[in-house]
């Protein structure tokens, strides 16, 4: 990890909610599901969970939830640790992918459960469930059944459940995961104005790399139980700590480097790149970043094309045996270019991140 | 049924049977009134305390089974799919069994110095016969277990179908253990309840075999009294008529029962 | 020559079995009985011996014959009502006339037993077993030995909780009944009434009303003393050499099981052939070795296996016949009084 010690060590003394060194494993396993994992989690802060299948978030989101004790490790809020703490009590509450609706209960019911079961009276909770399901603009569907909502609807019911119980944190599961593109690039924009809103801290877990971009404020990527990099969606962008941070996030170009003359690293067909390096380093460069232009430093073969509307995607094959690269460019800018053709590529050195190999 | 009810109907003939074509109904008069010294009708509720002594007993025996059969169900219903198919399987062993035997068994394990007492008293945990035997408390041992799978056997089924994510949607939202049973299981499961319940209370109703057998013949069973009807007291149309009462009550009960699931359907906010 | 003895032969035989009943071409005769009530050995060699097959159903109380012949049932050749319930079945004409004394061995029923109430001069019945309904009880678990009343069963004493009665409404009605010195079919509801005060007083003491596995209960020492049949008691006396068996001075029924035929039977005369052989004092002996109820045919003596011929409560001493009490069939007015009582009594 290139993230300093010392900056995470103020951080978690700093923060609202700390994961700290947590680790799991299934009883009668040997897998670490969850690998020493340490996490420092500000308040009001949409935070996002992001990794493949089987990297451990979801698991981690339960331990958060109260839903697994972890084998190892603590979870501090507000400095006292709830591991043993059961879910009912504890200030947290979950949207579930499977959005977990109470089939038997009209809509009111179903949001004021909570606030029931916590002893609330009558009319303080219909007055909190009005106003959670008007902050999810469904304030019209109080006396329907969930079985006669959509998916999207009875995932914003799900969503107006858990917050009207204030809980100081609020875990998504997957919660867009079911609903189909344009649904789900609405509830994004819905979720992130919600999160503002009520101020309250979301901690967000998906596999969409796009929608974590799009949505949070801070994102730890995950793999096999472990942390890769934790950081502003930019920060994990632009200059990705681990290879496979790069592959995951984004499209990327990874090439290979070597240290050269005047300390700097060059391409193996001997392109400078411009950029310091003393040791064998793996070089990103984003599909953006590279150009088709007249005159570049590099040449090759373009052996695949994709025309999307304002952007076009190219596959060049560069003639110095770095391997294929991905190109995209504004369609107006490459008008002309075919399959076959060679084309000369050319790029800024300071779009270049430099990895360890 | 029919018939039952025709003969409910006709006058009784003095050696048994019936005088086809007279019509009476002094059948069901009999149940509530009868004749005494003076010639005048006075009423009389050793019927109706029969009748009400064989519901409080089905009654009792569907809160038994249910206390014991309602965990049961659930329990299996948590186990993985092999066991739970293993675990099934032996709970409803007993009812491959004649019902007759079953309450031999019984009477052979609870009669003093049988094998229970053996037992308790060979641990030294007790040094005299228990005499269970021939008591309450074995009728209520006895038809709490003859008819614990047909308690078990429906719950488990709509357990199966149960969504359990729901019980952590509850754990999260804050409700605790109790309160996700009271307001997420058991509403989730109703029907499996109700119809649990309908299944052992109905036979429950008719059940004299184990109140002859486990309780000495102490009290009398709607069963035992219509028999006498039709044997000793050679009385068909009175025997008619009672059956003919049970009958009503089992409809009242099915009633009672499709009444409940309607209104579940529109539970008010 | 040869043709005319051969006529003769038949003739002679003709002569010899003189008397003797036409067999059916169909052989078979279906029987309709109480379970248990007659070794099957005995039935083997009546196969045997005649050559025609035997079939049986069986049945567990009067009242279930009677519904069922009254409902119109066929098939049935031999059925075993008992004494209270024919005068019913006769006057219903339920049964065929078959005179008993008039076959081969019908000079053999017993005199005491030959012209009964229910059945005068037994043109619709030959006599089977014959028992009685009194106490038993083990003298090892009481003070000795107990008085020959119906006292040490409404009064038990120390024997309270220890004692059983049957199942049976006639059964335990009659013995109040006997005690208290009353008609067994009273139709006074002030009888009746102290009748249901007496038993109500004794539901306590019982540890049950129960029918069956009546021997099983005094083996097992769950009882000290049961209301029983004769039968069941001399079975108990052949495990328990301290049980003995009571023949209360106040009364004690006597009943009487009976061998008829249907009107609707198909193979009268097979029938009559079975009822015959059960008439001979040898076959019947064997069944009064095998059930333990006494039989109605003079001459059995010499067959009865010892232990039964020494058993006062199957072979009954002579000292107590007056305390004999046929089984009568009651009014119906004096039935629904009965059964009234037994229900209240119960509820």
């Amino acid at each position: 990890m290139i993230i300093a010690l010392q900056l995470y060590l103020t951080e978690i003394r700093l923060s609202f909610l700390t994961v700290q060194a947590v680790s799991h494993q299934y009883a009668g396993t040997d897998v670490k599901v969850l690998n020493n994992v340490v996490l420092p989690i500000q308040e009001n802060e949409f935070f996002t969970l992001l990794g493949p299948s089987g990297c451990g978030k979801t698991t981690l989101l339960r331990v958060l939830a109260g839903f697994e004790v972890p084998t190892q490790g603590k979870v501090l809020l507000d400095g006292q640790d709830i591991v043993r703490i059961p879910p009912w009590k504890r200030p947290v509450n979950t949207v579930f992918q499977n959005y977990a609706l109470f089939p038997h209960l009209s809509i009111l019911r179903n949001v004021t459960f909570g606030l029931k079961m916590r002893g609330m009276s009558r009319a303080a909770r219909h007055k909190a469930a009005h106003d959670a399901l008007a902050l999810v603009r469904l304030e019209a569907f109080v006396d329907r059944m969930p079985s006669d909502l959509s998916g999207g609807q009875q995932q914003r019911v799900a969503l107006a459940r858990a917050l009207a119980c204030k809980p100081r944190l609020l875990l998504l599961d997957e919660p867009l995961s079911a609903l189909d593109y344009k649904l789900r690039k609405e509830m994004q924009g819905e979720l992130k104005r919600i999160q503002q809103e009520t101020g309250t801290t979301f901690v967000f877990v998906t596999h969409d790399q796009e929608e974590a971009l799009a949505m949070s404020d801070r994102i730890a990527v995950m793999q096999q139980g472990r942390l890769e990099q934790v950081g502003p969606p930019s920060d994990i962008y632009d200059r990705p700590a681990t290879p496979f941070v790069a592959g995951f996030i984004g499209d990327s170009n990874l090439l290979p480097a070597e240290p050269g003359a005047g300390g700097r690293l060059y391409l193996s067909g001997g392109t400078d790149l411009g950029v310091p390096g003393a040791a064998e380093a793996q070089v990103m460069i984003r599909p953006e970043a590279l150009k088709i232009d007249t005159d570049g430093p590099l040449s090759g073969v373009v052996n695949d094309l994709v025309y999307s509307g304002a952007a076009t995607r190219f596959g060049v094959t560069l003639n110095d045996g770095s391997g294929t690269v991905q190109i995209q460019q504004p369609s107006a800018s490459v008008s002309g270019i075919s399959i076959g053709d060679l084309v000369s590529v050319a790029f800024d050195p300071n779009q270049l991140w430099v990895l360890d190999r | 049924m029919l018939i039952m009810v025709f003969v409910s109907l006709v006058e009784r003939a003095p050696d048994g049977g019936v005088v086809w074509g007279r019509f009476t109904t002094v059948a069901y008069t009999q149940f509530f009134y009868e004749e005494n010294l003076l010639g005048e009708m006075s009423f009389n509720s050793d019927y109706m305390q029969i009748y009400l002594r064989s519901i409080l007993l089905a009654g009792f025996t569907v809160l038994a089974t249910f206390v014991v059969g309602f965990p049961t169900a659930m329990y299996v219903a948590m186990q993985e799919p092999g066991r739970r198919a293993l675990l099934i399987f032996f709970l409803s062993l007993p009812f491959w069994v004649n019902l007759l035997v079953r309450n031999y068994a019984w009477l052979l394990l609870l009669r003093a110095n049988g094998l229970l007492d053996q037992a308790l008293m060979g641990l030294w945990i007790t040094s005299e016969p228990l005499n269970i035997l021939y008591s309450n408390t074995a009728i209520a041992i006895g038809l709490t277990y003859s008819f614990l799978p047909l308690m078990v056997l429906p719950i488990y089924a709509a357990m199966e179908k149960f969504d359990f994510s729901l019980v952590e949607a509850a754990f999260d939202l804050g409700a605790n253990r109790v309160q996700v049973l009271m307001h997420v299981i058991i509403p989730g499961v109703k029907g499996g309840i109700i119809a649990g319940c309908l299944l052992v209370f109905i036979p429950g109703l008719g059940s004299y075999v184990t109140p002859v057998l486990l309780g000495g013949s102490k009290s009398l069973m709607i069963g035992n009294l219509i028999e006498a009807q039709f044997a000793a007291a050679r009385n068909w149309p009175f025997g008619a008529a009672l059956a003919f009462v049970l009958l009503l009550m089992v409809v009242l009960a099915a009633l009672l029962r499709a009444l409940l699931l309607r209104h579940r359907q529109r539970v008010a906010p | 020559m040869k043709l005319r003895t051969l006529i003769l032969a038949t003739l002679l035989s003709a002569v010899a079995v003189g008397g003797a009943i036409a067999q059916e071409a169909d052989k078979k005769v279906n029987l309709f009985f109480w379970p248990g009530y007659i070794p099957d050995e005995l039935l083997e060699r009546f196969t045997e011996e005649t050559g025609i097959a035997i079939t049986m159903d069986i049945y567990d109380t009067n009242e279930a014959l009677l519904a069922k012949l009254q409902a119109g049932a066929t098939g049935y050749d031999v059925v075993i009502p008992s004494g209270y319930i024919l005068p019913t079945m006769i006057k219903q004409g339920l049964l065929q006339k078959f005179d008993s004394p008039d076959l081969p061995n019908g000079d053999k029923i017993a005199p005491a037993f030959a012209d009964p109430e229910f059945d005068p001069g037994r043109a619709y019945t030959a006599p089977y077993m014959w028992g009685t309904t009194g106490l038993v009880y083990d003298s090892a678990k009481t003070d000795g030995e107990l008085p020959q009343s119906w006292s040490v069963f409404f009064e038990p004493g120390p024997l309270s909780g220890k004692i059983a009665a049957l199942d049976d409404e006639v059964e335990v009605f009659n013995a109040a009944a006997y005690y208290l010195g009353f008609d067994k079919c009273t139709e006074d509801p002030k009888e009746g009434q102290q009748i249901l005060d007496l038993l109500s007083k004794q539901k306590p003491d019982l540890l049950l009303y129960g029918s069956s596995g009546t021997i099983d209960r005094v083996l097992a020492g769950e009882v000290a003393m049961h209301h029983i049949w004769n039968g069941a008691a001399h079975r108990i006396r052949n495990s328990v050499e301290t049980a003995r068996y009571i023949y209360p001075k106040e009364g004690i029924t006597q009943w009487a099981d009976n061998l008829s035929i249907p009107s609707t039977a198909e193979h009268p005369e097979n029938a009559k052939i079975f009822i015959n052989f059960l008439m001979d004092p040898k076959n019947v002996a064997e069944i009064t070795n095998f059930t333990g109820y006494m039989n109605a045919i003079s001459g059995s003596d010499e067959f009865l296996k010892p232990e039964i011929a020494a058993d006062p409560a199957v072979n009954m001493p002579a000292e107590f016949a007056d305390r004999l009490r046929p089984g009568r069939e009651c009014s119906p007015a004096a039935r629904d009084l009965r059964n009234k009582i037994w229900t209240r009594l119960k509820k």
